[in-house]
């Protein structure tokens, strides 16, 4: 049987980074295929090129045996191929029916047919059990509902290949089972499902082919009936290529508390962000957080930095100052248009009058000793490579002397030299009896600095490795490495 | 009481309908322009430059139709040139804003010194001649009072009931979306703005034809008057037209009080319409919530 | 960062350049000779001591207000509100001149200043609350604001404070006028052109280094550029919102030191004549640096007064349409320059 779809010698190249690289599989008409791997893994990357939002520098397109060239996303609506986003794109003052027809408005004279709108989109609604009312107002509707919205949206058009990217990511268990049966129906009306996700569990209980990809290269395919989760686990987090830092590592508790969330919860948007989070951070200790992203990292940074406050259980900060190196170093982390030195002064407390001299020094303190390069001083730091503007964000959070810093995927997108040098860093600041929150989906770099080790998982830490047990587990790396990847994607989970 | 009860005589009637006028045009042009995401605060400079150039034309050829046709030409080919700036070039609307509005009120104060050698108004025309559409309702009698009414239906039947509204107004909520399914975004944004331009010529063409005369000044802020009333009137037509009459016999009112002697100071109720648009968006009084991408370049 | 300098510079002539193209060919279609205008403009500005004092004299109000745009354009936040700040203080500034007649000058100006700050800054504060509280933006509050503190103003002035018959307050006593210039500077007699212009000249300075010279400076662009960084940098984006545009607010009442304790002596209703929209211009054609809008406020001060200089030639509004002119080039010379600029930082 010719293929829904077939991947062939797919690359694509950003820059230096090979986001996909030489991709070849396929996936058979009327199944349902998951895609798994890690953040930037390739995913993205790959589902755009069939979506038409990307074109590959090499390699072949197959969609039902023709060979496909889709230029726009709307190229690849006509080819019937249909994307739903994990961010919707919907129009929140728009009814149901008007974010559905938008585009594709059945007219009768100078007027939209409601009436033939209604009912087709009634017709589908039925067919696959939605239960939305097309008059709703998209604003009034929770997240699951609005997913249901962006799917009609897909459903109206009628497509014969529907791409989910992480569906589920929004979604309370009860409505992931909803989703669920929704699939099915899709399936069984003769649509080929292909889905993103990160979770197991789903992989196991919806999928009947899975494709592993990782660093932009497919390491594994399976059918869902030989899925290994041992070898999935291994699979998607990949070999360790830092060295752990193990003769540095505590095997005691740290001294003093600098902050203690207990059952920590918090929601937003209706839909709950966290609970149940329970963390201890003592100074001169390394906590990691291990999990796949979106699982409430950013939430707990959050909290910590006092952007936002809990709303069940307890968080107690006990710290007097707090540094933070973010996630996104060009939206949270520095000013582009800014030299390094006016960062600096920016960041600083206090009033400061700020003369080239100043800032030429203040440059020159961190530009020598953190390595940075730049072609002057007075370089932009939006000009500066992805390693260096990394460089500058960590020496200029380290060097405000606070008592907890927090470090977010301090080497995402960094070389790895520049890598290994933040890493030296952050176990400098550590020795200075300082406290310390690693958060970071990179297992490796986890497992290399981390003194403690908790696992997040949906908004809960579901499971924490003491300085002592850590230690000792982390001698059989490649064990510990399938347990933790386990628990990140939700296996062996309630 | 005898001089309260008087507000309600059709003398008083005609005058508030006579103020709703250029407020409504204004109001409802600007809320085409913000439907499809472009802020418009140009339309106090296109009701000058519609009221001008009616004014103008008039007294030079003596013909109400060509001078009527002419203003709505000017006022497009106006927007046309707002749409390019901030449509295409993407630049800031409020800035493109303030630059229209300096550049439109200097040509026309210009204009009136370099045609008449006067500085502040151009000579009257001949009155033009009224025509009793409504002859019962003496204050519906004129045509472009009728326009306004029908315009508010029209306009929700565009904007509700059209493929043109449905579109334009997803460019203003949300032009990624409205553009992942194959909307053409900048095109329906330029139609706004330039529907926005045509709409309040009409306004200006009030302003002027009522007064004969184009003078200086005379549209005194009622644009931003009108872009208050779209805001309190959330966009929407028939909501635009209450505000605006609303809007409209509060400056009657204020007429009439400065005639009869009142203890309310004229210059509060002057600034009533701004007061209330400030606390209906702060959320005192009702809510409301411009469209989403409002002012967002794309 | 001085080829940028260079290339801003070189973008604010074109516009300049392209505006002065424009209006030429205007008034060569209306039939006029615009060498001759321009000429005469020159001669009368550069050519006389009284026409230059006078320049300079509607260039003080200028340089001041369009410093007071620039800080909140720094922060990217609009303050359209200018013309009802810039009239609610120097009304309150007038009477606080010519209400306490047994006080000496030394505490009367302070006094002055300090009660016309205050006010102007009251209608800053107002939309920048709104904005941090609420989230409203601040273009229809300050544009809203500005017809309620005209009214009000109004109120007050007719009702309780203008001298019989007029729309102006009482005059202060004469010992209370600023020196003139041209009690040094002959040449410029007959021009109430006064030691405001320093004064505005002093402020220009010292926002220019607050700006670009201090951490309040850094952190204030900070959150024009990028607030969530900010945050996450620790900058207090409410309190920078807030700081801005009580401080460009209240600013906004100097303009009144010029007219009341430099020119006529009393506070009268319009006296502004659209200065705090002009001085949106004026700052944006500067690219809100305040040494560069000491210039641009020259060139709005010479079109000013050149306008009425050759008014016989030509009627004096055609300055007008060069500001409107003025500000439609710069924003697409702008547009096109920021975008050269991008791609070939992206290409480096």
């Amino acid at each position: 049987m010719i293929p829904a779809i077939e991947f062939k010698n797919i690359t694509k190249q950003f820059g230096n980074l090979k986001a996909n690289d030489n991709v070849s599989f396929a996936i058979r008409k009327n199944s349902v295929h998951c895609i798994l791997g890690e953040n930037g893994a390739g995913k993205s990357t790959l589902m755009k090129i069939l979506y038409g939002a990307y074109q590959p520098d090499s390699g072949k397109l197959f969609v039902d045996g023709k060979q496909q060239n889709f230029h726009t996303p709307h190229d690849a609506i006509n080819a019937g191929v249909a994307m739903v986003w994990q961010h919707f794109m919907l129009i929140d003052d728009f009814s149901v029916l008007e974010n559905v027809i938008l585009g594709n408005e059945p007219i009768s004279g100078i007027k939209i047919d409601f009436k033939t709108a209604q009912k087709k989109i009634n017709d589908v609604i039925t067919k696959f059990n939605l239960g939305l009312n097309p008059d709703d107002k998209v604003e009034k509707l929770s997240i699951a509902e609005q997913q249901k919205v962006e799917l009609l949206k897909i459903l109206y058009r009628k497509p014969s290949i529907i791409i989910f990217d992480e569906p589920t990511a929004v979604l309370s268990p009860v409505e992931v089972d909803e989703f669920f049966n929704i699939i099915t129906k899709l399936k069984d009306s003769g649509n080929t499902i292909i889905l993103i996700t990160h979770k197991l569990r789903e992989v196991i209980q919806i999928a009947e082919r899975v494709t592993v990809l990782r660093q932009g290269k497919k390491v594994y395919e399976a059918e869902a009936t030989e899925i290994d989760e041992d070898i999935l686990g291994k699979e998607i987090v990949g070999d360790s290529s830092f060295e752990i830092a193990s003769e540095t590592k505590l095997e005691t508790d740290g001294e003093k508390k600098v902050a203690i969330l207990e059952k920590a919860g918090l929601s937003s948007g209706g839909y709950s962000k966290l609970n149940d989070i329970n963390l201890v951070l003592r100074a001169g200790e390394i906590s990691g957080i291990c999990g796949v992203e979106g699982n409430g990292q950013n939430e707990i940074v959050d909290i910590l930095l006092q952007l936002l406050s809990v709303e069940n259980g307890t968080a107690e900060l006990n710290y007097s100052s707090v540094s933070v190196v973010p996630d996104d170093r060009i939206k949270k982390g520095m000013i582009s248009e800014y030299t390094i030195g006016e960062n600096v002064i920016t960041r600083k407390m206090g009033f400061e009058i700020a003369l080239k001299a100043k800032l030429k020094k203040l440059s020159e303190i961190l530009i020598k000793s953190y390595d940075i390069r730049t072609p002057d001083y007075f370089t932009p730091m939006g000009n500066l490579s992805g390693g260096n503007q990394q460089k500058a964000i960590v020496a200029r959070e380290i060097e405000n002397q606070s008592e907890l810093i927090i470090f977010s995927h301090p080497t995402r997108g960094v070389d790895l030299k520049s890598s290994l040098f933040i890493h030296d860093e952050i176990i400098h600041v550590r020795n200075s009896g300082r406290a310390v929150l690693l958060v970071s989906s990179d297992l490796d770099e986890l497992f290399k600095l981390s003194d403690r080790l908790i696992v997040l998982y949906n908004g809960q830490t579901v499971k924490e490795y003491e300085p002592l047990e850590l230690k000792s587990r982390l001698k059989d790396a490649e064990s510990f490495t399938v347990e933790v990847g386990k628990l990140m994607v939700g296996a062996g989970i309630e | 009481m005898e001089n309260l009860l008087s507000i309600f005589s059709v003398v008083f009637l005609s005058q508030v309908f006579r103020m709703f006028t250029p407020y409504f045009f204004g109001a409802i042009g600007g809320a085409y322009s913000e439907r499809g995401g472009v802020i418009n605060i140009a339309i106090e400079g296109f009701l000058i430059s519609s009221a001008f150039s009616f004014a103008v034309v008039n007294i030079f050829t003596g013909s109400i139709i060509l001078s009527f046709i002419i203003a709505m030409l000017v006022n497009a080919v106006l927007s046309i040139l707002f749409a390019i700036f901030t449509v295409k070039l993407k630049t800031d609307h409020i800035v493109t804003g303030v630059g229209f509005n300096l550049l439109i009120a200097g040509l026309a104060d210009f204009l009136i010194a370099y045609f008449f050698k006067t500085s502040s108004n151009t000579p009257r025309f001949e009155e033009i001649p009224t025509i009793e559409v409504l002859s019962f309702l003496p204050f519906l009698s004129d045509p472009l009072i009728i326009v306004a009414f029908a315009t508010v239906p029209l306009s929700a039947f565009v904007f509700f009931k059209t493929r043109f509204g449905l579109r334009l107004r997803s460019v203003g909520e949300n032009p990624q979306a409205a553009e992942s399914l194959g909307v053409k975004v900048r095109f329906y944004k330029i139609a706004g703005v330039v529907l926005c331009g045509i709409i309040t010529s009409f306004g200006g063409i009030w302003l002027a034809s009522y007064q004969n005369t184009y003078s200086q000044g005379m549209t005194a802020g009622r644009g931003y008057i009108a872009l208050a009333a779209m805001i309190i009137g959330k966009w929407k037509p028939v909501n635009i037209f209450f505000v605006c009459l609303m809007f409209a016999f509060f400056e009657a009112l204020e007429i009439k009080l400065q005639i009869i002697g009142s203890f309310i100071p004229s210059q509060f109720i002057q600034s009533l319409p701004y007061i209330v648009t400030i606390l209906v968006l702060i959320g005192f009084i009702g809510k409301t919530r411009p469209p989403a991408a409002d002012g967002v370049p794309y | 960062m001085n080829k940028k300098i260079i290339f801003q510079t070189g973008s604010a002539l074109i516009s300049i350049l392209l505006t002065a193209l424009i209006t030429f060919g205007f008034l060569f279609i209306l039939g006029r000779d615009p060498v001759v205008i321009f000429g005469r403009i020159f001669s009368e500005v550069f050519g006389t001591g009284y026409g230059f004092a006078q320049t300079l004299f509607k260039t003080t109000p200028l340089i001041i207000s369009g410093c007071a745009i620039a800080i909140c354009f720094h922060a990217k936040l609009f303050n359209i509100g200018g013309e009802g700040q810039i009239n609610a203080g120097a009304f309150v500034m007038a009477l606080t001149a010519t209400s306490f007649p047994g006080l000496p000058f030394l505490i009367i100006l302070p006094l002055s200043i300090l009660t016309g700050f205050i006010v102007s800054a009251v209608f800053g504060f107002i939309p920048a609350v709104i904005k941090v509280k609420k989230g409203v933006s601040e273009v229809i509050t300050t544009i809203m604001l500005n017809f309620i503190s005209l009214a009000m103003v109004n109120y007050f002035l007719i009702s309780h404070f203008a001298v019989e018959s007029t729309i102006r307050t009482t005059k202060i006593p004469e010992n209370f006028f600023f020196t003139k210039l041209s009690d040094f500077i002959p040449s410029f007699h007959g021009s109430p052109l006064n030691i405001t212009l320093f004064i505005a000249l002093l402020l220009a300075l010292i926002i220019y280094f607050t700006i670009y010279k201090t951490s309040i400076g850094y952190k204030l662009r900070a959150i024009g550029f990028n607030p969530v960084a900010s945050v996450y940098m620790s900058v207090n984006v409410n309190k920078y919102t807030i700081v801005a545009f009580v401080l460009a607010a209240g600013m906004m009442s100097f303009v009144g030191l010029n007219y009341i304790f430099g020119y006529k002596g009393f506070y009268e209703y319009g006296f502004s004549a659209n200065i705090g929209f002009t001085a949106i211009a004026v700052s944006l054609l500067a690219r809100n640096n305040p040494i560069g809008i000491i210039f641009s406020a020259f060139l709005f001060g010479f079109l000013d007064y050149g306008g009425l200089a050759v008014n016989e030639l030509v009627p004096k509004e055609i300055m007008l349409i060069f500001q409107g002119l003025v500000v439609l080039s710069i924003l697409g010379v702008n547009k096109l320059t920021d975008n050269y600029l991008k791609i070939n930082l992206e290409r480096n």
